[in-house]
């Protein structure tokens, strides 16, 4: 009866355990990691010894600290200013998209999605040559023509940081907004038309209520990974001493000068982190189920009824030119500037002269390289460890019908509810005093191929989930009644048939792969130092110009990948749909 | 062929546990085409699915072919690769990434059974022959039509074993005109193959048309088991005379052995029911007889209400002492001065005990 119950557990088919373990590998992992965060941040003394002492002194210190409150007003500005200009780009761009003729769709889908593949660190560098109160060319510009004594825009505050990574969160919630206006019924507005209504105020009383839950899921969904976001405030600000708390974290584990790192505190901010991370993942599920209560169920294919723009195309046009020449033209014209010239000035003709390949030369090949064989490594290994993780989780929660499903749903989630600094943290401190030297964790490549796993499931698993949808269980029940193994099925059916989506999940990975530098920067030391973790490297250690020649390279060889995901992108969503 | 005992299975969904299949018993003999008919959700298909293995039963204990492949005591599993069945699927479930002939060879070459190549070629040939598909052999499957698909899934069941197949309401998806050849096929060659063959719809004229036996099933369990003819004309309860077809139902009470009284009248019946007895008299549309003479047994008047022309046949509704009876014939009654005689056989007449409401 039990050995019967287990298999019922299962899936009510034959189902391998192995697919079991699977998935519940990177739910321990998970588990583990935030066990370790809260385990330290209690901790005194020798951490992870029988000596340290438990305490919950470092919870008194953070909130006595008033250096820290201002760090936490200054990541709710950062964070508030980005979701909002997130927005103010993402959502009219969403709503262009799906419900008017705007000319030129495919290019403008293009521009915003591969938009999310370009790191954020490139749109920070930039707008640092951009924008920095001594170094930005612009405010050299202004300084000159106007005669002032510095420089009048600082991108360097918390606002300046949130609108750059407003940018570049645009794209993110371009995707969110439009998947949104797609999901909603046009007849719900045609009604409205019928029956007399204007079009300012359909839009007013019937497509903004309507698309209330989901422009709010995508606040918070927003909200949620600026609050921990490390890469742009890292390059715009560090250097500048205005920190949040991802930045203020980094400090306290990579202490500048004499100090010591302060493992107890990252503790504290961490489980904070994770708590506010937490409730605001539960408060976004919520939004998301009341949202669906909106949704008209239709027979598929309608269409919905565009609006005509007419000549406000131009205008519209000019709008996305402008927030593609803000989040990525620019910032990468003066990175390929900064790359070539000896030393940063504002471009001129005169300086246009002086270019060369001068740090191309003088960049420690020895570092780039030994940065290009981890990143490689990586690159190899964590798409595949994430589609086998991926694959086994979304085939159990989509084919199953136990409770036990509901369970890795959940688990499939969790990722996105933990930022990567947390699981770079929790990583960390799980080395340096969990494992400690029994397994050589701590400065291996390895660790940090398990925190991109990590990071990269819950994405993995929402497109695969969709993909396995699509495929009627009966083809793989047919094929188990006709003989096949369960193996032999995975291999013959299920995969030939998800191929398009395995490997735009695959590509993606590896892209998002190639460019992370947040868990890198937190777990790199010598030997497994990546690609984005050098341009980091030379940044911090003040070598503008050499971190944006290994930039330059970097990019070099993402353009043609970027160009492969786009047009594999593509074919997959024909073949989904 | 096929023996089942004490099956069980319920369900997990939202709001609850749902009993799909409540302590079943089931015998089909070898040869036989056993039809097992119900509403949806009434627990057929995931009867089916059971003797597949494609659903773990709770409790209970499947055999086949006298081996047991589910059992609870002791506990026993065989997964459904090797139960060695055929099964035709609601949706077809033609691969669609492979060609007709590949569909079939798949589970040849690389199923349990490892058939050698050549031998693999003769066998789809021979299946393809059978439901004359041979022409569209190398054509991709999703380019073919649904009957020809379904034939596809057919070929591949019988291809994988013909001595027992099991079909869930593999008509469902194609057109009304399609659906009555068909299921003459496939009776066709479940008998030329001698095939077991267990078969799940929710169509009672298919059920007939098609079952050596049939059995209804209702919430999970199974109202009554016979052949077409004695379900049709001795159900054991109302709701399988309901079932298969419509009734006209009157309550009456028994007064004397044989003799009931009823809104239309007393009425000669065939019952051991005893005087007193509360019941439920019904008789079907098609044994409402129109007939002259006032002297008849059962005899009743009554008047047209309203007539449908179905072509081939009428339905009308007459009414007799104030109660609509629904009628079925040929022709139309003949009324003399608005009103007709009806009779109904005794023998025509169910009877069931009326339940207390």
């Amino acid at each position: 009866m039990t050995s019967s119950r287990l298999r019922s557990i299962l899936a009510g088919t034959q189902t391998s355990s192995a697919l079991l373990s699977l998935a519940a590998l990177p739910m321990a992992v998970i588990f583990v990691l935030v066990i370790a965060m809260f385990w330290v941040s209690v901790q005194k003394g020798a951490l992870g010894t029988p000596s340290a002492i438990y305490t919950l002194a470092n919870y008194y210190e953070v909130f006595a600290d008033p250096f820290i409150v201002g760090v936490a007003v200054n990541t709710l500005i950062f964070t508030i200013t980005a979701t909002m200009v997130a927005l103010l780009f993402g959502l009219p761009v969403a709503w262009l998209v799906e419900r008017t003729t705007l000319p030129g769709k495919t290019l403008l889908y293009a521009i915003m999605t591969l938009g999310l593949l370009i790191p954020g660190i490139y749109t920070a560098m930039g707008w640092t040559l951009i924008a920095h109160p001594r170094i930005g060319f612009l405010n050299r510009w202004l300084v000159d023509l106007f005669n002032l004594d510095q420089g009048p825009i600082n991108i360097a505050t918390p606002i300046g940081m949130g609108f750059v990574q407003g940018l570049s969160l645009a794209a993110l919630a371009f995707i969110l907004t439009s998947q949104m206006f797609r999901a909603m019924n046009p007849s719900l507005e045609e009604a409205a038309r019928v029956h007399g209504m204007g079009f300012a105020k359909i839009i007013r009383r019937i497509t903004l209520p309507l698309a209330w839950p989901g422009i709010l899921a995508a606040v918070i969904y927003i909200f949620t990974i600026g609050i921990a976001t490390f890469d742009i405030p890292a390059i715009l600000g560090l250097g500048n001493r205005v920190y949040l708390l991802s930045t203020f974290i980094y400090l306290k584990v990579h202490p500048q000068g004499a100090g010591l790192p302060e493992y107890g505190i990252t503790g504290v901010v961490g489980a904070l982190m994770i708590v506010v991370a937490g409730l605001l993942t539960l408060w976004y599920s919520q939004v998301l189920r009341q949202g669906h209560r909106f949704e008209v169920v239709t027979g598929k294919g309608y269409k919905p009824t565009l609006i005509p723009l007419g000549h406000w195309s131009l205008a519209a046009w000019a709008f996305i030119l402008l927030y593609a020449l803000f989040s990525k033209l620019l910032p990468l014209l003066l990175i390929a500037y900064a790359a070539t010239t000896p030393y940063f000035v504002p471009p001129s003709m005169e300086a246009f002269k002086h270019l060369s390949l001068t740090h191309f030369y003088s960049m420690d090949w020895e570092l780039v390289l030994r940065g290009l064989k981890n990143t490689a490594i990586l690159v190899a290994v964590v798409p595949l460890a994430v589609l086998l993780l991926a694959f086994a989780l979304s085939w159990l929660i989509v084919r199953s019908r136990s409770r036990l499903r509901y369970l890795l749903e959940f688990a499939a989630f969790l990722p996105q509810a933990l930022p990567e600094v947390i699981l770079a943290i929790g990583a960390l401190l799980l080395a340096l005093f969990v494992i400690g030297t029994s397994i050589p964790l701590y400065g291996s490549v390895w660790i940090i191929a398990i925190v991109y796993t990590v990071a990269r499931l819950a994405f993995a698993t929402r497109a695969l989930n969709g993909s396995l949808l699509q495929i009627h269980r009966e083809l793989e029940e047919a094929a188990f009644v006709s003989g096949l193994s369960t193996a032999r099925t995975a291999w013959r059916i299920l995969f030939p048939l998800i191929r398009p989506t395995l490997f735009s999940v695959w590509i993606w990975t590896a892209l998002l792969v190639y460019r992370e530098l947040t868990a890198a920067v937190f777990l790199a030391v010598h030997d497994n130092i990546t690609l984005p973790a050098v341009i980091w490297s030379y940044w911090f250690s003040g070598s503008i110009n050499k971190a944006s020649a290994v930039t330059l390279l970097m990019t070099l060889v993402l353009a043609p990948l970027i160009f492969v995901a786009w047009w594999f992108g593509r074919r997959s969503q024909v073949s989904v749909n | 062929m096929i023996s089942i005992r004490h099956l069980h299975k319920r369900f997990t969904v939202s709001d609850g546990v749902v009993a799909a299949i409540k302590s079943l018993d089931l015998e089909i003999a070898e040869g036989e085409l056993f039809v097992i008919v119900g509403a949806s959700g009434s627990g057929k298909t995931t009867l089916l699915r059971c003797i597949a293995g494609l659903e773990v039963p709770d409790g209970g204990e499947v055999r086949i072919d006298g081996r047991i492949v589910s059992s609870d005591t002791p506990p026993t599993w065989i997964p459904p690769q090797q139960r060695k069945l055929g099964m035709v699927f609601q949706s077809y479930a033609v691969w669609p990434h492979l060609t007709v002939s590949q569909n079939i060879a798949l589970p040849l070459a690389e199923g349990l059974q490892r058939i050698a190549k050549n031998e693999v070629a003769n066998r789809v040939k021979e299946v393809l022959r059978l439901v004359q598909l041979e022409e569209q052999a190398d054509r991709p499957a999703t380019l073919l039509s649904g009957g020809q698909q379904q034939r596809v899934a057919l070929a591949r069941a019988i291809a994988v074993s013909s001595r027992l197949l099991l079909m869930d309401e593999p008509l469902s998806n194609l057109d009304a005109r399609l659906r009555e050849d068909v299921r003459g096929r496939i009776r066709e060659l479940a008998k030329q193959l001698g095939s077991t063959v267990l078969y799940v719809t929710h169509d009672q004229v298919e059920a007939m048309a098609i079952a050596d036996k049939i059995a209804l099933m209702q919430a999970g369990e199974l109202l009554q088991v016979g052949t077409p003819a004695q379900i049709y004309h001795q159900p054991n309860s109302s709701d399988v005379a309901d079932f298969f077809g419509s009734v006209n139902w009157l309550d009456g009470e028994i007064v004397a052995a044989g003799v009931a009284d009823s809104p239309i009248g007393r009425l000669q019946v065939e019952s051991s029911a005893k005087s007193g007895d509360k019941v439920r008299l019904g008789f079907r549309p098609e044994n409402l007889r129109a007939v002259d003479g006032a002297t008849q047994t059962n005899g009743f008047d009554g008047k047209l209400v309203s007539t449908t022309f179905l072509g081939d046949q009428f339905t009308y509704c007459a009414e007799a002492n104030g109660r609509q009876l629904l009628g079925k014939n040929r022709s139309l009654p003949e009324q003399r001065d608005g009103i007709i005689r009806f009779a109904i056989d005794a023998a025509d007449i169910m009877v069931f005990p009326r339940r207390e409401t």
